[in-house]
């Protein structure tokens, strides 16, 4: 039996402003901060801490999409697009985790960890270009206009964008909510890349994107959880209050951020990741 | 018509009754002495709204978090109504494919 005392829960509540502000930025759910600080540092069992994680991934997630849906950075066509392959990635991701346990669930750590390495060094490589310009629209962005622009409060410029290689971003996001579903992170970490990288969509707009699409599949994660009692209130009310206090700080460094430092920051996040991963294969391995 | 102000709206109304929900069961929390005694082990819809109603930290926090996770389902909803009227056949093709799959994770379960 979990006991959670005042002081945890200010610590979580500390804790959880940073996951937001950085989940907020970066395009993501915010579970690969939390889900560690509560098992290693709280001392809480696995599955309470992904129960609390998810929800307060819909917290980020939709205070987050909320600030950018309005500033129209987020590409709503291209996101509901999407959400068909993350979605349904989720739904096959929950059908294979009976597989994906011991050995094959370590190695499919090594192998995402293998992955993120090769999106970070191309990041890195393309780092003194946000996305590159006059970018042709494959047919299916064309017929589904998926093409945006989103004014950069940074940079002072409205910045346009075609939306290229359509049906691999959505084969890549299928595999992304696999992933999300199989590892219980790895949605946005996905996500994000594969918009700015395969589609060349911008970084901004790529995570305000992504940011928008990780609620729908969270939230469908969370319910579970929560329908099977593996959601802790004196877990999720800091967490929920924290992350969102953290996104509008996150939604605000946004707009003063240029694109090319998300896309450098974005870069280095995903190596410390991609270690994170790659060592949790290995222990698991053992 | 544009979609985004709407879905904006939802989101941020959404977000903003969870969090002041969790911050009021929080508060009812420390105010009885930190005491978790009185949490709900059984969370159906029935339950929260009777603890709530009574006050219960737990079921206000609970009440919180059934409508957050609510909120990105509206918002996909909002999003078909919306492309309906707008008579725009392939999102209203996309975002009904959303929403079916999602309400079938949703109750099927599976999603874990």
């Amino acid at each position: 039996m979990l006991i959670v005392t005042g002081v945890m829960v200010l610590e979580i509540f500390l804790v959880s402003i940073f996951a937001g502000l950085v989940g907020a930025l970066f395009g993501l759910g915010g579970g690969i901060i939390i889900i560690p600080f509560l098992t290693l540092v709280e001392g809480v069992p696995v599955q309470l801490a992904v129960g609390a994680s998810l929800v307060s991934v819909v917290a980020t997630s939709s205070s987050s999409a909320a600030t950018y849906v309005h500033d129209r950075l987020t590409n709503l066509r291209l996101g509901m697009f999407l959400e068909i392959g993350t979605v349904a990635g989720a739904i096959t991701g929950a059908f294979l985790a009976g597989f994906f346990q011991g050995p094959n669930q370590a190695i499919l750590f090594i192998l995402f960890g293998a992955l993120l390495v090769y999106a970070a060094a191309v990041m890195l490589a393309g780092r003194k270009q946000d996305s590159p310009p006059a970018v042709q629209p494959d047919g299916l962005a064309s017929t589904l206009k998926l093409s945006g622009d989103y004014p950069d409060s940074a940079t002072g410029v409205r910045t346009e964008y075609s939306v290229s290689r359509a049906p691999h971003t959505l084969g890549l996001s299928y595999i992304a909510g696999i992933v999300s579903a199989l590892l219980g992170v790895g949605g946005g970490i996905i996500q994000v890349p594969t918009m700015n990288l395969v589609s060349k969509v911008p970084m901004k707009a790529a995570s305000a994107t992504s940011n928008f699409m990780i609620g729908v599949t969270a939230a469908a994660s969370a319910s579970v959880y929560f329908l099977r009692g593996q959601v802790d209130f004196l877990l999720a009310a800091p967490l929920m209050i924290g992350v969102i206090a953290g996104a509008s700080i996150g939604t605000r460094l946004m707009r003063s951020t240029p694109p090319l430092r998300i896309k450098l920051l974005f870069a280095i996040l995903l190596l410390v990741i991609a270690a994170d991963m790659i060592l949790q294969g290995v222990t698991r391995y053992r | 018509m544009d979609l985004n102000l709407p879905v904006a709206y939802t989101l941020r109304v959404g977000v903003a009754i969870g969090a002041a929900l969790a911050a009021i069961g929080l508060g009812i929390w420390a105010a009885q002495g930190f005491d978790s005694s009185t949490a709900l082990s059984n969370y159906t819809l029935g339950n929260i709204l009777e603890a709530a109603l009574t006050g219960n930290a737990s079921g206000i926090v609970y009440l919180g978090i059934v409508v957050l996770i609510a909120t990105p389902v509206v918002r996909v909803m909002l999003s078909l109504v919306y492309f309906f009227a707008e008579k725009d056949v392939k999102y209203v093709g996309i975002t009904a494919v959303v929403l079916a799959m999602l309400l079938f994770a949703l109750f099927s379960g599976r999603i874990a």
